[in-house]
């Protein structure tokens, strides 16, 4: 799942100051299991920003409203009337459920009321940690099962460096030096002689720096 | 109105379909909880007219039900009964009579629980009742068979008054079948009978000398002269022969009257006396012998007088139809117990000569038959019977559930419409709870009786239970796990995030691969912690239900006098105080708007903002001490929230210190001083140091 954060209430009081009818608008899907933008979430923040604006004595109404993915132009078309009925949308949705937002609702204002983290797991309730970096062309057969574009500081292919200390990264004694952990795999799977195998220049182009990027299937498309 | 449809076990708690009149228990041992009384009386009274009895010597197979069971002890339901039914607060019941009477008349004869039950129900729904009573009191076996020390005879005249001022009118002296014939009771216009007799005579036992000698009584007739205070003359070493309630109330009734000695002679075991077990360790702590799998041979005789009764042992054989194991003698174990009385308590029958030739009888008891259990239609048209008439021997509650099918029977046919044809709800076997999940769930130790020492018991006919006080029944009715009452999930609203699954402290919810969550309603306890944390607000329980609370938050500010400054304080149910101490509260601080709960788990963030968003200048959340929650695992959690708003508030512009928590004391619900701080912080805020 991709994991978002809300922002901090300051950041998002301030943006949104001024526009007299704000919709909350949360989406249930990733931003809901990020505990960012359910309709839960939703509640306290709008809750949140009404009562801010009533010790601050700004007026205006805040209203409340969550779809299912804000990724997904049918279920943002749904919300069309709300949206239409008030000054900006305040979306809880990861940047690209806002800018779908934005582009549905070419003549709204549409902010973004959370940041956008990473792709990443469930390590437990209330724990994520990012496991992904959707570089367009997976290597995991190669490395163990463990990514180290996504987990490498310095994303180093034929690991680990100079900084690698007792299994830790030198960035922070807190993360795990990724090819450490790749090692301890392999050789758990017998496996150790393909660290032997040097991998070539990565092309980077499949993960964006070719510009940004877009998925076609003819088979499916319309 | 009182719906007899046998209730589904996987809908209903145990303790309701356990009941013969389908008590909502769990509604009164929660309102109970909710230190809410009268409408624990309420809901009690409104579905039995003689909730005061009950309370008292109800067999309550609602208890032997109880999910509590399996934990530790089942809640003392019988005992909260009489708690909210005893109390000052219960007043007069007031019923809804119609003011406009059907005009039919009813002949109730008999004016057991079976009759009143009836009889209450009948003029409720609007017909003109008359009980007619052989004996010259009401009650039956509530007057005449329960000795006082069981149940005070006030009581029961209580209750029975209450009936009667519905307008019931009642006849006493009349024995149907001498005073009145049968069949003159509807040239009398009585367009319906219900029959109630009860079983009252005493079988005989069979053995020699039985019928030769002074001493050998009826325990009907000897509990019945005790109970009109007649003071019958008694032995001084008695045997008494049976093993019903019947048996071990005449035993005790016996030592109270002067009897050095007592006996019950039962044929079997321990396992098999069908006295409540309850009821057999009061009589052994008060002194009564017991000789197990014995049966009488003889009665022997000196002078016309019994003096001794001649016994054998036996051993428990195969189980017999009724699944009891049937006793063997023992060959040559024949023993003789010396002994001045002996009373024979092996069983009733009812009195229904008077009737042989208008109803089916049984055999060899003479019971009365009735075509439908539900319906309780005799062979005759318009006469409907139960009671003990009908089952032999039972229980009070049985007898209420009798009378109030007979009502809802005879009022169809007065109004012409069909009898249902009901069929019995299907047994369920329901699962036993997981070893895991009772090894989780807290055990609180139950706190059913209060009871006369055994020596001052003996002095006279004094009643031995008293009645739990406020404190005990508070926290007897917090010990309910809320079967049923828990959580729900709106499958259209779950995005199967798992938070519920990785949240409930007892581990209820389980998924599928496809991510679909099972919630086991029956096993889960209702605390509410998947409810507050789902994401997506796709789960909420019965029990103070989401919606509920907000509602309660708005109410409370909107019905306040405004007094400054306005707090909305929500109160842990499970702390040690009592009803006074919430009315002292609301005295002493008129501005503290209470909010009850079950738990300050279910408090939520936006309940909390919710509060400051109508108007509320400060919050506090007092949770119960941590020896009485039933989920001390949930409380760091139930902290960090309160932080989290903590530090909302403060990003907010409104001073997180305006929200306090805290545990309550020992006693009572709050901390005067803790209340008085936060007011001071709300009236002097500390002000952030000047520029
Ligand atoms: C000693 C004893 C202890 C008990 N303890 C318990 C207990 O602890 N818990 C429990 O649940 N149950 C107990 N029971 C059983 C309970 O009392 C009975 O099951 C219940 O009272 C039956 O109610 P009923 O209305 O069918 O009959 P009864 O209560 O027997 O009432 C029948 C009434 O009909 C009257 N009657 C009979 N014939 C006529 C007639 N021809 N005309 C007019 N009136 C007539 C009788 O005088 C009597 O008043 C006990 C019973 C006894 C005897
Ligand atoms: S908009 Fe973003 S957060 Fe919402 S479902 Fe789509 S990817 Fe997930
Ligand atoms: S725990 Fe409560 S609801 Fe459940 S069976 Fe016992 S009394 Fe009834
Ligand atoms: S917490 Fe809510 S959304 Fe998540 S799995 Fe449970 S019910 Fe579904
Ligand atoms: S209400 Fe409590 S016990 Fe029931 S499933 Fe939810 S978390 Fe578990």
């Amino acid at each position: 799942m991709i994991t978002l954060e809300q922002k901090n209430f300051e950041e998002i009081e301030k943006m949104t100051k001024g526009y007299n009818r704000l919709l909350v608008l949360g989406c249930e899907t990733c931003a809901a299991m990020s505990f960012a933008g359910g309709q839960r979430q939703v509640a306290e923040l709008a809750s949140a920003i009404r009562v801010a604006r009533k010790t601050s004595g700004e007026q205006g109404e805040v209203l409340e409203e969550a779809i299912a993915r804000q990724c997904e132009p049918e279920f943002v078309d749904l919300i069309k009337d709300d949206v239409a009925g008030c000054d900006a949308v305040l979306s809880l949705a990861c940047g690209a459920g806002v800018q779908l937002l934005a582009e549905r609702f070419p003549d709204k204002v549409i902010l973004p009321g959370c940041n956008t983290l990473f792709l990443g797991v469930t390590e437990e309730l209330g724990v994520w940690s990012e496991r992904c970096a959707g570089c367009g062309n997976c290597i995991l057969d190669k490395t163990a099962g463990l990514c180290p574009i996504a987990r490498c500081a310095k994303q180093l292919l034929n690991g680990p460096c100079g900084g690698s200390m007792n299994g830790k990264c030198e960035i922070s004694k807190d993360v795990d030096c990724v090819w450490q952990l790749i090692i301890d795999r392999l050789d758990r799977l017998n496996r150790l002689e393909m660290l032997e195998e040097i991998f070539p220049v990565k092309d980077w182009s499949p993960a964006g720096h070719g510009g940004p990027r877009k998925m076609i299937r003819e088979d499916l498309k319309l | 109105m009182y719906d007899n449809n046998p209730v589904n076990a996987m809908e209903h708690p145990p303790c309701r379909v356990a009941c013969p009149i389908l008590t909502d228990v769990r509604e009164y041992v929660q309102l109970i909880a909710e230190r809410t009384f009268k409408e624990a009386y309420a809901s009690i009274r409104k579905l039995n007219p003689l909730p005061r009895v009950c309370g008292r010597i109800c067999t309550h197979p609602c208890e032997t039900a109880c999910k509590r069971g399996q934990v530790d002890e089942p809640i003392a339901i019988a005992a909260l009964k009489r708690f909210a039914s005893d109390g000052p607060w219960k007043g007069r019941y007031e019923a809804d009579v119609p003011d406009k009477s059907t005009g039919h008349k009813v002949a109730v004869v008999g004016s057991g629980p079976a009759g009143l039950a009836a009889a209450h129900d009948l003029a409720i729904l609007g017909h003109r009742i008359t009980i007619f009573e052989a004996l010259p009191v009401l009650g039956g076996m509530l007057r005449m068979g329960v000795p006082a020390y069981r149940l005070p005879k006030d009581v029961v005249d209580e209750e029975i008054q209450a009936i009667l001022d519905l307008g019931v009118e009642v006849k006493t002296g009349v024995r149907i079948g001498e005073e009145i014939n049968f069949t003159d009771l509807s040239e009398q216009g009585y367009k319906a009978v219900f029959v109630a007799i009860g079983a009252h005579k005493d079988q005989k036992l069979g053995i020699a000398g039985e019928n030769e000698f002074e001493g050998v009584v009826s325990a009907v007739s000897f509990l019945r002269a005790v109970n009109q205070g007649q003071n019958p003359k008694t032995g001084k070493k008695v045997a008494v022969i049976g093993g019903g309630n019947t048996a071990v109330d005449s035993a005790r009734c016996l030592l109270r009257m002067g009897a050095e000695t007592v006996h019950i002679v039962y044929r079997r075991s321990g396992d098999e006396m069908p006295a409540a077990k309850e009821e057999i360790e009061e009589a052994v702590h008060e002194g009564v012998q017991i000789a197990y799998l014995t049966s009488p041979l003889e009665i022997l005789g000196q002078n016309g007088k019994v003096s001794a009764l001649k016994l054998m042992k036996n051993e428990l054989g195969e189980p017999d139809a009724s699944g009891r194991r049937s006793p063997k003698p023992v060959p040559g174990s024949e023993f003789t117990l010396d002994v001045d009385m002996v009373i024979a308590a092996i069983g009733q029958a009812p009195d229904s000569s008077f009737v042989a030739d208008k109803l089916e009888l049984t055999e060899r008891k003479k019971r009365i038959i009735v075509k439908g259990p539900y319906t309780l239609v005799t062979t005759q048209p318009g006469v409907f019977a139960g009671g003990d008439a009908v089952t032999g021997p039972a229980t009070v509650v049985e007898a209420i559930s009798a009378g109030k099918r007979a009502a809802i029977s005879i009022d169809l046919y007065l109004r012409g419409e069909p009898l249902p044809t009901i069929e019995p709800a299907e047994e369920v076997k329901r699962e036993k709870l997981s070893p895991a999940l009772v090894e989780k769930t807290r055990n609180f130790a139950r706190c059913g009786k209060i009871s006369l020492p055994a020596e001052d018991r003996l002095k006279g006919f004094d009643e031995v239970d008293a009645v739990l006080s406020e404190d005990l029944a508070t926290k007897e009715a917090l010990r309910c796990l809320h079967c049923f009452l828990g959580a729900r999930i709106d499958k259209e609203k779950c995005i199967s995030c798992l938070t519920c699954v990785r949240v409930c402290p007892l581990g209820i919810p389980t998924t599928n691969k496809m991510g679909e969550i099972t919630i086991d309603p029956f096993a889960c306890q209702a605390c509410g912690m998947c409810v507050l944390e789902c994401p997506v607000w796709a789960i909420d329980i019965s029990l103070n239900f989401r919606s509920k609370i907000a509602l309660e938050i708005e109410q409370v500010i909107s019905r306040s006098q405004q007094a400054e400054p306005m707090i909305v304080g929500f109160f842990d149910l499970h702390g040690n105080f009592r009803s006074t101490d919430v009315k002292s509260l609301r005295q002493d601080y008129p501005n503290i708007l209470p909010v009850m709960v079950f738990g300050l788990r279910r408090i939520d963030t936006c309940d909390i903002l919710k509060a400051f968003e109508s108007g509320a200048d400060g919050v506090v959340l007092a949770g119960c001490p941590p020896d009485t929650d039933p989920f001390p695992e949930t409380a760091d959690r139930v902290k960090r929230r309160i932080a989290h708003a903590r530090t909302l508030l403060d990003a907010l512009g409104i001073d997180g210190a305006r929200l306090e928590v805290c545990d309550m004391p020992e006693k009572g619900i709050v901390d005067k001083e803790l209340i008085d701080g936060l007011i001071q912080r709300i009236k002097e805020p500390v002000q952030a140091s000047s520029e």
